[in-house]
């Protein structure tokens, strides 16, 4: 008996510690911006009740949904960027040879970078006078093509994806990597003798092998553009016009620039809603497959 | 024997064509590689330029290698107190994550109890958190009990955010450990704190080290809570710094570019030691994230 109590209080007092930590941090939070979105507050004096106010704003606003729709920009542009040429990288990447690592290290680097580092370096390549873009394209002549990368609303969002497509294509080649390598030589072989060699191995057998590992990735794509901040802050702030707004810069310049505490909440809740919709379409998807 | 002819025919046809392409694929690589790794080139190229050089000759290599800009980025932005700052705030919540991480960990993989399960899922919860969806209540919740601009505002988070790859990343490889190692200590008369530490914690620093590498790039490079929750000057980390530097001195870029050179420098050193393990562990975590 004393060895069990002994056990149980070991238990309690090594697991106490990080659940209080994250229920507190991580957890509880969650509830607070549910609660808090209910009400019109400052931030200071009283906070009064609106009940779901604050959502029909956020509805009829349509930064709001400028705001979604440069998210949705953000997930089109990884899909289309990040997935493609981190795959076509990771067949041509696939042997564990020097060069092939060494090539693999460089294309991962960015991802270590701080997304501080990343925006500012970025903002200084699109610069409108200083800015490495369009000196280059004056030293080949095509001085037409320069612009205001960052400012232009046609095609400022677009600017803004390739900085964050570029830091994040590193993951995905290793998880495509190490799909590929997982498939056994004994299919490899299998498909030598049937006769499937060079592009028609890579549609007919290669593709469909790893095609769970696409659908992975896309999902990732997905969950990471709600998760883009950073970038967008320190390149634009969300401006010009709140044209490079997201649903996140969207929620921060609410409640930190213009101090709508409660609306901000609410966008942190809406925010939250949006995420476990795309969680449980991720889950039907998935789990159709399997 | 025509058989062996012909296939070695082939193969020769094969291989003729192959190195070409090979070679053509490997020009390719170099340049994707090269237009990857140019905005870091540039940035370093840049630190050690004058500004009139920075704009007069953008691309070109420094005509004379002067740390000017660096030393007056020390200086003047209190880069030194910002590094200073960001080791701190690194250092304790790495300490927190690994300790209370792996004790969790330890104690769901070896103690079944009643709401193990819950306590699992809300750890895996937790790394479906979308994180930006959490500064506007936590801001409100340390504004009232007193912790903005102090480095638990920081510390905390951080932990919390970061526990639930440990805990997992923990609960994977202490599933592999085998229980006869510790049933001999029992013998012995270790308790469990004593086992935990003399045996568990020993044996698990292979996992340990990922997760301090994960945790670090994480801390380190963190910018969203650092930007909401600290405004004194004296408590700002780098990447905080960083950001409010390129405000304070706008026309000043190749100071500003020092800056950033300081701030890169840690985490390039850090990739080229550990860039195995970063690779791997990064993408274990953004898998379960």
């Amino acid at each position: 008996m004393p060895a069990s109590l002994r056990s149980r209080s070991f238990v309690i007092m090594a697991l106490l510690p990080a659940l209080l930590i994250f229920i507190l941090f991580a957890i509880v939070p969650i509830f607070w911006s549910a609660y808090y979105g209910f009400f019109d507050w400052k931030g200071l004096g009283a906070a009064k009740f609106v009940g779901i106010n604050n959502y029909r704003l956020m509805l009829e606003d349509p930064i709001f949904w400028r705001a979604l729709k440069n998210n949705l920009i953000l997930v089109a542009s990884a899909i289309v960027g990040q997935v493609p040429i981190a795959l076509l990288l990771s067949l041509l990447l696939l042997k564990n040879t020097m060069f092939n690592r060494l090539m693999r290290s460089a294309v991962f680097l960015p991802m270590v970078l701080s997304t501080v580092v990343v925006g500012l370096i970025w903002g200084y390549i699109y610069h409108p006078q200083i800015g490495l873009l369009n000196q280059l394209l004056e030293t080949l002549g095509l001085e037409s093509w320069s612009r205001p990368w960052l400012s232009d609303p046609k095609i400022n969002m677009l600017a803004v994806s390739i900085p964050i497509n570029w830091a994040n294509i590193g993951p995905y080649l290793i998880i495509f990597i190490a799909a590929l390598q997982n498939i056994s030589s004994e299919i490899d072989d299998a498909a030598k003798i049937d006769g499937a060699v060079g592009w028609r191995k890579l549609f007919s057998v290669t593709l469909p092998m790893i095609w769970g590992t696409v659908v992975v990735t896309i999902v990732l794509c997905i969950s990471g553009s709600l998760k883009a901040f950073d970038h967008v802050i320190v390149m634009t702030g969300g401006g010009p016009a709140q044209s490079t707004e997201l649903l996140a810069t969207y929620m921060y310049n609410n409640t930190f620039t213009v101090y709508r505490y409660g609306y901000g909440s609410a966008v942190s809740t809406m925010i939250i809603i949006i995420s476990a919709m795309l969680i449980g379409l991720n889950y039907i998807l998935t789990k159709r497959r399997g | 024997m025509q058989t062996t002819v012909n296939v070695r025919s082939e193969k020769t046809n094969v291989s003729l064509w192959r190195k070409p392409i090979s070679g053509i694929i490997k020009i390719v690589l170099l340049l994707y590689a090269t237009i990857t790794l140019y905005p870091l080139y540039w940035l370093i190229i840049s630190a050690f330029k004058s500004n009139q050089e920075f704009f007069n000759r953008p691309y070109a290599w420094p005509q004379h290698w002067q740390i000017d800009n660096i030393i007056r980025a020390w200086d003047l932005g209190n880069m030194g107190r910002a590094l200073l700052n960001s080791t701190i705030v690194t250092i304790a919540a790495l300490a927190l994550t690994i300790v209370l991480g792996m004790l969790a960990a330890y104690v769901l993989s070896r103690f079944p109890f009643r709401f193990s399960g819950v306590v699992k899922g809300m750890f895996l919860l937790g790394m479906l958190i979308p994180i930006h969806s959490t500064l506007v209540p936590l801001f409100i919740f340390m504004n009232k009990i007193g912790m903005l601009n102090t480095y638990w505002s920081l510390i905390l988070p951080y932990t919390a955010f970061e526990l639930p790859i440990a805990v997992f990343l923990g609960l994977a490889y202490l599933t592999s450990i085998p229980r006869e190692v510790e049933e001999a200590a029992m013998i012995d008369g270790n308790g469990w704190w004593g086992i935990f530490g003399r045996i568990i914690f020993p044996l698990s620093l292979p996992i340990v080290a990922t997760i301090t590498i994960l945790a670090f790039l994480r801390f380190w490079n963190d910018f969203s809570f650092a930007l909401v929750f600290i405004n004194s000057q004296a408590l700002k980390t780098l990447p905080l710094s960083l950001s409010l530097f390129s405000d304070g001195f706008g026309t000043d870029y190749s100071l500003t570019m020092g800056a950033m050179f300081i701030a890169v420098i840690p985490t390039i050193v850090i990739y080229l030691i550990f860039q195995e393990q970063i690779m791997k562990g990064m993408v274990a975590g953004s898998v379960k994230g």
